[in-house]
């Protein structure tokens, strides 16, 4: 565990890179138009790149400098290429029939934030560490997979799932960057390639969809078919 | 000493009714700019000033008491918040313990309150559409606005505005804190929401857009350049609270001589230019939404406030 011995300006840093990012999903929650998620998400995905030069160059990890690089180019920059070429491809712009207003939405997260705030400073009880930054890398990790859910549960749209499932990845990868700095470089590879294997896939299955059901909308997709 | 004081919050609130046309100028001047017209110049709210005070007073037949009570009320509302906030000084002035930014604010909506019921005095249609709407949007702006006070409570230990500019000043660790940080956010947009300048109505001044100023529009002659001028110290007296106690608490006279006082006011002009130029840029290229989304930036703002509540909460400050 690191940011114990980070200066009050440099855990000001952090907190600021991370809860940009944080906010950048809730840029993702109350947004309504296709395009307008992805921009967010790039610039989420190079907020946490910032974030991990950051800690590289705070907390002396040079391999750090490297991830950071791997995050800009594949998680700011071929992710959201690769599904702006889907979404060209789409007819939809944005959701028709959205579940929940953007609005409610909004505060459904801030409720999932308060959640993930008294989960954190639980936790940090339980596991004595006191270092405000560990609580609130823990808040931010936490409450960005609880709005990646909430991404998947009220869109109804592929784009937007998958969308989903990459803001609920970044939050953990922004958690590993601040509470473990020095995981291997292999396993940030890994997942890398996965999320790629993962965007390819949906490119396919978009298209399987639009081509044998004419939408790309979860709500269509009522009958089970063996 | 204290008599200097005592001359320096008059000088703040002096300052406050002289520079508050100044800065609504500069807005409408820029605004005209960013699309390419010439715009009236500067001084444009002063002749405009000058020109309804030289006007009869046409008063509608179903007004009541209200109706001349309110420009009055309003006024004095705006010449009493100076008195409690840094504006050219940044330490407290004589009178500036009466309230703490709680009673600023509580002195301001009342200002706002009188001129809603006023809008609703004369029984004309688009003064009610008006007071209904700014209230709507009142009951959506207040809570939020009240959280922000509590985030700047929290992080700043203190409810005095004096307290919170000298912590940011003099800890760069706050200044640059995720808290602040929100909290600067957040009063943004309430200042778009509180100015007027939500981009929800149209830019065009047809009565059906409009929010705000629908409230006055049974005014005439000095009782309207009264509501005008109160409207516009209240922008000034909202510009001073973003400025200088929130995001440019620096270059204010510590000591109250007279070079450091006339290089802040000075400070303070060039400061709200930059606040306004930054809020009409907001408000050009933003696309116009239609009036029923009028929840979703007060959504944003209240989030933001949410959120740094929560950052004084894990102590980043």
């Amino acid at each position: 565990m690191h940011g114990f011995h980070a200066t009050p300006v440099e855990a000001s840093l952090f907190g600021v890179l991370a809860i940009a990012s944080l906010l950048l999903a809730f840029v993702m929650l109350g947004s309504r138009w296709l395009r307008h998620y992805l921009i967010a998400f790039a610039a989420e995905s190079w907020a946490i790149a910032l974030l991990s030069a950051a800690v590289g160059y705070i907390d002396h990890y040079p391999e750090l400098y490297v991830i950071a690089l791997l995050t800009l180019a594949f998680r700011g920059t071929l992710l959201p290429y690769l599904l702006l070429r889907i979404i060209r491809r789409l007819t939809i712009e944005r959701e028709l029939e959205p579940l929940l207003r953007p609005g409610s939405s909004l505060v459904l997260g801030a409720g999932a934030v308060v959640f993930s705030l008294v989960v954190a400073a639980r936790m940090t009880q339980a596991l004595h560490l006191a270092a405000e930054v560990v609580v609130l890398a823990l808040t931010v990790m936490l409450s960005m997979k609880l709005i990646g859910y909430l991404m998947l549960a009220v869109r109804h749209e592929a784009v937007s799932h998958v969308l989903g499932l990459l803001v609920l990845e970044n939050g953990i990868f922004l958690g590993t960057q601040i509470l473990v700095p020095g995981m291997p470089m292999l396993l940030e590879l890994v997942i890398l390639f996965d999320l790629l294997i993962v965007v390819v896939c949906f490119g396919v299955l978009v298209r399987y969809l639009v081509g044998q059901v004419g939408s790309t909308s979860a709500l269509q997709l009522r009958r089970l078919v063996g | 000493m204290t008599v200097r004081d005592a001359i320096l919050q008059a000088c703040q609130v002096a300052f406050t009714i002289a520079a508050a046309p100044f800065i609504q100028g500069c807005i409408v001047q820029f605004e005209e700019r960013i699309q390419r017209g010439h715009g009236p110049g500067v001084l444009q709210p002063y002749r405009d000033l000058w020109k309804l005070f030289h006007k009869d007073i046409v008063v509608p037949e179903t007004a009541s008491w209200l109706f001349w009570v309110t420009p009055v009320v309003a006024f004095t509302c705006m010449m009493t918040v100076p008195i409690l906030i840094p504006v050219l000084t940044n330490y407290p002035l004589p009178l500036s313990n009466m309230g703490d930014i709680l009673g600023g604010g509580l002195i301001l909506t009342l200002g706002s309150f009188m001129i809603t019921l006023a809008g609703l005095d004369t029984g004309s249609a688009y003064g009610g559409i008006g007071s209904s709407r700014a209230a709507v949007i009142g009951i959506l702006a207040e809570p939020t606005l009240i959280l922000v006070f509590v985030g700047i409570t929290l992080f700043a230990r203190s409810m005095l505005p004096f307290v919170v500019n000298h912590l940011l000043v003099a800890s760069p660790a706050v200044y640059l804190g995720p808290a602040h940080l929100f909290l600067v956010a957040a009063f943004f947009i309430l200042l778009t929401v509180e100015t007027d300048r939500l981009p929800i109505h149209s830019s065009t001044h047809i009565e059906v857009y409009m929010i705000e100023e629908a409230r006055v529009l049974e005014y005439a002659g000095p009782l309207h350049a009264l509501l005008k001028w109160a409207s516009m110290m209240k922008q000034f007296i909202l510009y001073t609270i973003f400025c200088n106690v929130l995001t440019m608490p620096w270059f204010l006279s510590t000591r109250g001589l007279a070079p450091g006082v006339l290089g802040s006011a000075a400070g303070v002009i060039v400061k709200f230019v930059i606040v306004a130029c930054a809020i009409v840029t907001v408000d050009t290229i933003q696309a116009r939404l239609r009036f029923y989304r009028y929840q979703e930036p007060l959504a944003v703002s209240f989030l933001l406030a949410v959120l740094a509540i929560i950052g004084t909460q894990i102590g980043l400050g």
